[in-house]
């Protein structure tokens, strides 16, 4: 046994709800688990109690007993316990703090006090293992998302503990980045190292664990093997199951799969294969209808070029965007999806090339001008929220622009479910809560094109089936909407146009369908289809075969 | 980063003694002399391009501290002044390109400053890119909802929307980044530096040639 919870309960200072209530869980040394949850189930506290930065940072009130290695973190500080157990903070650049990568990795070591020779031998074994050799002299910031989440990772590795936690360590990762973590904890699981990870997207990494532990109001409500678990009655639970697991399900079939293969044996033995494939195919049409060409596009964008410090972005693109369509930009980190964005809103304007919105130059139009028609939904809502009250925050546009409508804002406040806290701080709000106010800020002006950075990044179950309803109905209205996602499935389900973006330039440009079937280009991007194309695919080679 | 042969203490007091009497002396010969040596030095390590990089900072100072002592003193006041604040520039440049900051605060470390002190000199470094980057977003998040915050006079009215989720975030990076520390042993007694810098013979030469300097020039310069 490597951790142990006893009936932990524990309160933030201040706060009545309990973040753990009750807890009570044993895990074995080597195992990898899985903990899953909504927002707000108590899973990064239960993260933070591991390493006893929970009570011994964040104070508050502890019952009960936490044993980690055999030690009794409630009388043993934070410091006896970092060796024992490691935690990866969700936020890679709040725990970066050095100048280089190699500082930074054995930062760690040198707080131990260990000497010179071992110090290299772990700096070795673990820039090894997590592939960090060829940035040794680099500045953490100034690499990738994934470069830097290997960072930290590497950083709590040459502490070689017995137990490593990683909190959401999926989220902002490209599928590439993805899929090289997976085979860094596979590694580290073959060396014994026993792993807990904490995540919202069950499908990255549900086939690597042995166990998966549900939280629910800071208790474990379900736990085991993941067949097993994901097999019982978790719909109340706001989890976000593998894509194939929910096609099953919609179709009614019990089973539980985490691999195309797999799927289809089952199907094949119940006799299920056709119905399914049919099913399938009539559940990946698009009820949206295609948009014709029109003589006034809402973007034009002639020949873009843009470059930052000498390094080019953006390298020639060509983009017709018409009233009605609802566009993915794909790509890997770094392509130039971000940049691109900032085009439509003037944000950046073209030194080489041209962007017309809605037929107007952006050159000669100010971003407050632009910002009239085209609206952004950030991923970070906490980028731009400032005022005192919700209300406030949400009619913002509307007062600058001297556009307030009162039956629209209301409409939206009901739509976003925001009419409780409208008399609220919005500092005060869940992250989710602070996600549908900046989004109702953005639809506040009544905008003809909407612009969403990576909706889905970092949110819970609960929070997408919103963000989906949300999506139709601006559909549904004929709203223009384009966004930058990682997110194949979601961009399946509600994009009737995906773009893909490799090394600045768009590679791929059809229906969805049509773009996953670009093996090419799919592959230069680094992106891989949808489990519910595999499927098709899978599916029709067979019935071929067949024939 | 160029790295230096010489320990962060020795080159500290080099860098120290060099400005004591480049502030000393005021004569034409010296300090063209000074800056001939400084910019040999700039070419023989390489720094060529940090440099220029260095100087296009350095120099509107150098133009402001020139038209100042100009106008306030006379012509050869205000050439002096100007080539003293730029050799004392490239004297720093020098310091800092040689000197990666973890080195300098081991070295701080070891003259006895107290290890919050010299960790808190390197991090806010590192820290500076982040805090721009967030600053650029929250910048282009709220241009983006139509609030006018692209400068001029105009802009001041709107500091909260700017100021205010920038404060809000740097007090939870803040939180973060204390966590993260804590949880890799910062500030525990026993540390332990992979690098501890070390007085080699040439560190002395340095030093004592650096003091023997500093009291032949101050002799000269007040006897």
């Amino acid at each position: 046994m490597i951790l142990r919870f006893e009936g932990v309960t524990y309160h933030y200072p201040g706060i009545e709800t309990p973040a753990l209530d009750g807890l009570d869980l044993t895990i074995h040394s080597g195992e990898s688990v899985l903990v899953a949850g909504t927002s707000g189930s108590g899973k990064s506290t239960f993260c933070r109690a591991c390493i006893g930065l929970v009570p011994h940072f964040h104070h508050g009130k502890l019952t009960g007993k936490v044993l980690v290695d055999g030690l009794d973190t409630g009388k043993h500080p934070v410091h006896e316990l970092f060796r024992h157990a490691g935690l990866v903070f969700q936020n890679p650049d709040a725990q970066l703090f050095n100048q280089t990568v190699e500082a930074e990795m054995v930062y760690g070591l040198e707080s131990l006090g260990l000497e010179s020779s071992e110090i290299e031998k772990r700096l070795a074994w673990a820039s090894n293992l997590t592939e960090l050799d060829s940035l040794m002299g680099r500045s953490p910031h100034t690499l990738s998302g994934g470069e830097k989440q290997r960072v930290a990772l590497g950083a709590i590795l040459t502490l070689r503990p017995r137990l490593l936690l990683l909190d959401e360590p999926f989220t902002h990762l490209d599928p590439e980045a993805t899929e090289m973590l997976r085979k860094i904890l596979r590694s580290l699981k073959s060396e014994g190292i026993t792993i807990i990870i904490v995540e919202h997207r069950l499908h990255e990494i549900i086939q690597d664990v042995d166990r998966i532990i549900i939280f629910n109001r800071g208790r474990s409500i379900a736990e085991g093997p993941p067949h097993q678990v994901l097999s019982g009655d978790i719909s109340g639970y706001g989890l976000n199951l593998p894509p194939l697991l929910r096609l099953l399900r919609d179709f009614g079939l019990k089973i539980t799969v985490f691999d195309i293969e797999k799927a289809i044996e089952e199907l094949k033995a119940q006799n299920l294969l056709t119905p399914f494939y049919q099913h399938l195919i009539k559940q990946s049409l698009n009820p949206f209808v295609p948009r014709t060409e029109t003589t006034h596009p809402v973007v034009e964008i002639e020949a873009l070029w843009s470059n930052y410090n000498g390094t080019p972005l953006l390298r020639g693109i060509n983009l017709k965007l018409q009233k009605g369509e609802s566009v993915a930009l794909l790509g890997r980190n770094g392509a130039g999806k971000t940049t691109l964005i900032k085009y439509l809103n003037g944000l950046l304007k073209p030194q080489k090339g041209l962007v017309r919105i809605f037929g107007s130059d952006t050159r000669k139009k100010s971003v407050s001008e632009l910002s009239r028609n085209v609206s952004l939904v950030w991923q970070n809502p906490n980028d731009q929220i400032f005022r005192p009250t919700v209300r406030e925050e949400v009619l913002t546009g509307p007062k600058i622009f001297h556009s307030y409508d009162p039956l629209w804002c209301d409409g939206l406040f009901d739509r976003f479910g925001l009419l409780p806290f409208l008399d609220r701080s919005p500092f005060a709000l869940s992250e989710g809560q602070k996600k549908r106010v900046s989004f109702a800020a953005a639809l506040s002006v009544k905008p003809d094109l909407i612009v969403l950075d990576e909706p889905t990044a970092g949110q819970d179950e609960p929070y997408r089936r919103e963000l989906t309803s949300y999506l139709h109905q601006l559909r549904e209205e004929g709203q223009t909407v384009i966004f930058v996602t990682h997110d194949f499935e979601f961009a399946a389900e509600h994009a009737d146009r995906w773009l893909i973006l490799s090394d600045g330039k768009i590679i791929a440009d059809g229906s969805p369908d049509g773009v996953m079937e670009e093996a090419t280009a799919m592959s230069k991007a680094g992106l891989r289809p949808t489990q519910q194309f595999q499927l098709i695919q899978a599916i029709k080679r067979l019935e071929e075969n067949k024939n | 980063m160029k790295q230096s042969i010489l320990d962060p203490r020795s080159k500290l007091v080099l860098a120290l003694v060099a400005m004591v009497l480049l502030m000393t002396f005021s004569q034409w010969a010296f300090l063209i002399i000074s800056l001939v040596i400084l910019v040999a030095f700039v070419l023989s390590l390489h720094l060529f391009r940090p440099w220029f990089n260095f100087l296009k900072g350095l120099g509107f100072a150098v133009l402001t501290f020139f038209l100042i002592a100009w106008l306030a003193f006379d012509l050869t006041t205000g050439i002096i002044s100007g080539l003293r604040l730029l050799t004392i520039g490239v004297v720093f440049f020098l310091f800092f390109q040689t000197t990666p900051p973890e080195i300098l605060s081991n070295g701080l470390l070891k003259i006895g400053f107290p290890y919050p002190f010299t960790f808190v000199l390197t991090a806010s470094m590192q820290f500076i890119p982040v805090l721009i980057r967030r600053t650029r977003n929250i910048r282009d998040a709220q241009r983006a909802r139509g609030i006018p915050i692209e400068g001029g006079l105009r802009s001041i009215l709107h500091l909260p929307a700017l100021a205010g989720p920038l404060l809000i975030q740097s007090f939870k990076f803040a939180d973060e980044l204390a966590e993260a520390m804590e949880a890799r042993g910062f500030g525990i007694s026993g540390r332990r530096f992979r690098y501890e810098p070390r007085f080699r013979w040439s560190d002395w030469v340095v030093v004592a040639g650096s003091l023997i300097a500093l009291i032949i020039a101050l002799l000269v310069k007040f006897l």
